[in-house]
């Protein structure tokens, strides 16, 4: 019979656990995954409901393979939750594994937010319409591939905690072989996600068939962008000079690689902005902090010690022992002296060889 | 996850006894020159003092629980200007105490030594409130304090060569020792004429 509490209440212990762990509202952070995370959090239709968010992927429909093309994707009409946090997936299928596109032969070269993942999160300002774009390079195989985008988020009006999913059919991308010559970026080749704060030092790029390249930059936001300077350090690589950013600011730039004929325009990349390297240890700041203690209290004690009042110590009050001192005195004088019956009112001191006034008996009669 | 909770309440103690201390030091000063705080001076003495000594007690305290609550104490400028907050104020609190053990409660019958137990217990506050600043940078993402035009940017921070914080920490010990010299000869005001 316990063993049976035991097993119901493991069970009910579980089955509590995995209802507290539907969904991830914070998000789980821009990564490589498949459809619906391969089936493993949102796949269940117990856990999940229909977006109702309005999903339009677009891209040229036809590219030449390994050169490097933009997918965008659109949402709108979303209902999201309290943070307007949306899951978005660029995908090469829709099985739940092997769903990425560089599983199908495309390479990413930039995410929208920098880096290079098939999934990333966005936030929509007040469900406002979110547009993400990718820049891939296109397979090197010649043929047809198919491109699908997804979306996952919450919402507030959401009891049962449920993750809402969108996703679209396949749109189709036929990919032709490259012209002869045709200017291009180098396979493997991938755009910088970010530069210190600062920094002006010149990004790499590799291509291929390219006699001259012009790059064109921009700050995120602005619309007129500005030439960059280039410089051939040696055949197919080339050192582009983009202005130093700070705080926030991410830069836009665009790749114009040349060769007779040909002119490739290849989509606008961007760059973000990183903090600076900061090389504090722990043992530092410990040190700092405790030497900064140590001169302060010794400064502020030095000050103390220099506006302390010069005063004299207060004298010591003897005058017990002066009035004692006195008073023994006064005693041994007093027992020396003889009274007289000749002379009343008079004491011979016979030290000193004096009649005194006796106190006690004044001379004639006086009290 | 103890240390974040913990880090949170002994924050908590160290600015509200950051807090009474400067504020008690503050009226305790003007009462040498506002009539109406003269009868009150001697508590708003007692009461700063009582709470420097709960504050130099505090501030250890949060960095120690603060140094457990995140993975990388001293990974970012941020992190490691807690770090040098807490020394400036631990370093003012503290004399703000020695003050006022080595001259007794009559210190601020002094013009000279009140103006300087005075800017202590404001300095120290001052840096406990840089310190939940820093804090509330790092937790909300912004601070009441943004809204002075020219508060340090919490996001830089000097950082010192290990070696010469150790020269640093020497000349504070060196400092330390001569000042305690020099001050075994002072008295309290009480027994000054």
């Amino acid at each position: 019979m316990k063993s049976r509490i035991l097993v119901l209440s493991i069970i009910l212990a579980l089955l509590l656990a995995s209802s507290s762990g539907v969904a991830n509202p914070g998000g789980k952070g821009d990564n490589n995954r498949d459809f619906t995370c391969g089936g493993s959090c949102h796949g269940d239709p117990s856990l999940s409901s229909v977006s109702s968010a309005d999903i339009q992927i677009d891209t040229v429909s036809t590219a030449f393979s390994g050169t490097a093309t933009e997918i965008s994707i659109s949402i709108s009409g979303m209902e999201l939750s309290e943070n307007n946090l949306v899951g978005i997936f660029l995908l090469g299928s829709k099985n739940g594994n092997d769903d990425n596109p560089e599983d199908h032969g495309w390479q990413i070269i930039q995410d929208p937010n920098g880096g290079t993942s098939n999934y990333v999160e966005m936030v929509s300002a007040n469900d406002n319409p979110i547009t993400a774009s990718w820049v891939l390079l296109a397979p090197i195989d010649a043929g047809t591939k198919e491109i699908f985008a997804s979306i996952h988020h919450g919402s507030i009006y959401n009891p049962n905690n449920k993750a809402f999913i969108g996703e679209t059919d396949g749109l189709i991308v036929n990919i032709e072989p490259v012209p002869e010559n045709y200017p291009r970026l180098k396979e493997g080749w991938v755009s910088p996600d970010e530069r210190i704060s600062g920094d002006s030092s010149p990004i790499i790029v590799r291509t291929v068939n390219t006699d001259s390249l012009s790059v064109l930059w921009r700050l995120s936001g602005e619309s007129q962008s500005h030439q960059a300077s280039v410089e051939i350090i040696q055949d197919q690589e080339w050192e582009v000079s983009l202005p130093a950013t700070l705080g926030d600011t991410r830069i836009e730039y665009q790749i114009i690689a040349s060769k007779g004929e040909f002119n490739n325009q290849i989509p606008w990349l961007s760059m973000g902005t990183s903090d600076p390297y900061f090389d504090g240890t722990s043992l530092g700041a410990k040190l700092q902090s405790l030497s900064f203690t140590l001169i302060i209290l010794g400064f502020m004690l030095s000050l103390q010690a220099w506006f302390s009042p010069r005063g004299a110590k207060k004298l010591a009050d003897n005058t017990n022992e002066v009035e004692e001192k006195f008073s023994d005195e006064s005693s041994d004088y007093w027992s020396r002296l003889i009274p007289s019956d000749d002379n009343p009112g008079w004491l011979w001191d016979p030290i000193e060889k004096e009649w005194v006034a006796d106190p006690n008996n004044l001379p004639g009669g006086k009290q | 996850m103890y240390a974040i909770t913990f880090h949170h309440m002994v924050v908590g103690l160290a600015a509200g006894a950051g807090t009474l201390m400067g504020l008690c030091a503050l009226l305790a000063w003007l009462s040498r020159y506002i009539s109406n705080l003269e009868s009150s001076q001697s508590t708003l003495d007692k009461a700063s003092y009582a709470a420097s000594i709960l504050t130099l007690v505090a501030i250890p305290l949060a960095m120690f629980s603060g140094y457990y609550s995140v993975s990388d104490p001293a990974g970012s400028a941020i992190l490691y200007n807690k770090f040098i907050f807490s020394g400036i104020a631990m370093g003012f609190t503290a004399s703000y105490i020695a003050g006022r053990v080595r001259f007794g409660p009559d210190l601020w019958t002094h013009r000279a030594l009140g103006n300087l137990q005075m800017l202590s217990a404001l300095f120290g506050l001052t840096a406990i409130m840089i310190l939940g600043s820093i804090g509330s940078k790092i937790t909300l993402g912004e601070s009441t304090l943004d809204i002075l035009p020219f508060w340090p940017e919490f996001m830089n921070s000097i950082v010192i060569n290990q070696w010469i914080s150790l020269f640093l920490l020497i000349l504070g010990i060196s400092s330390l020792l001569f000042s305690f010299r020099i001050m075994k000869s002072i008295k309290p005001i009480s027994d000054l004429d």
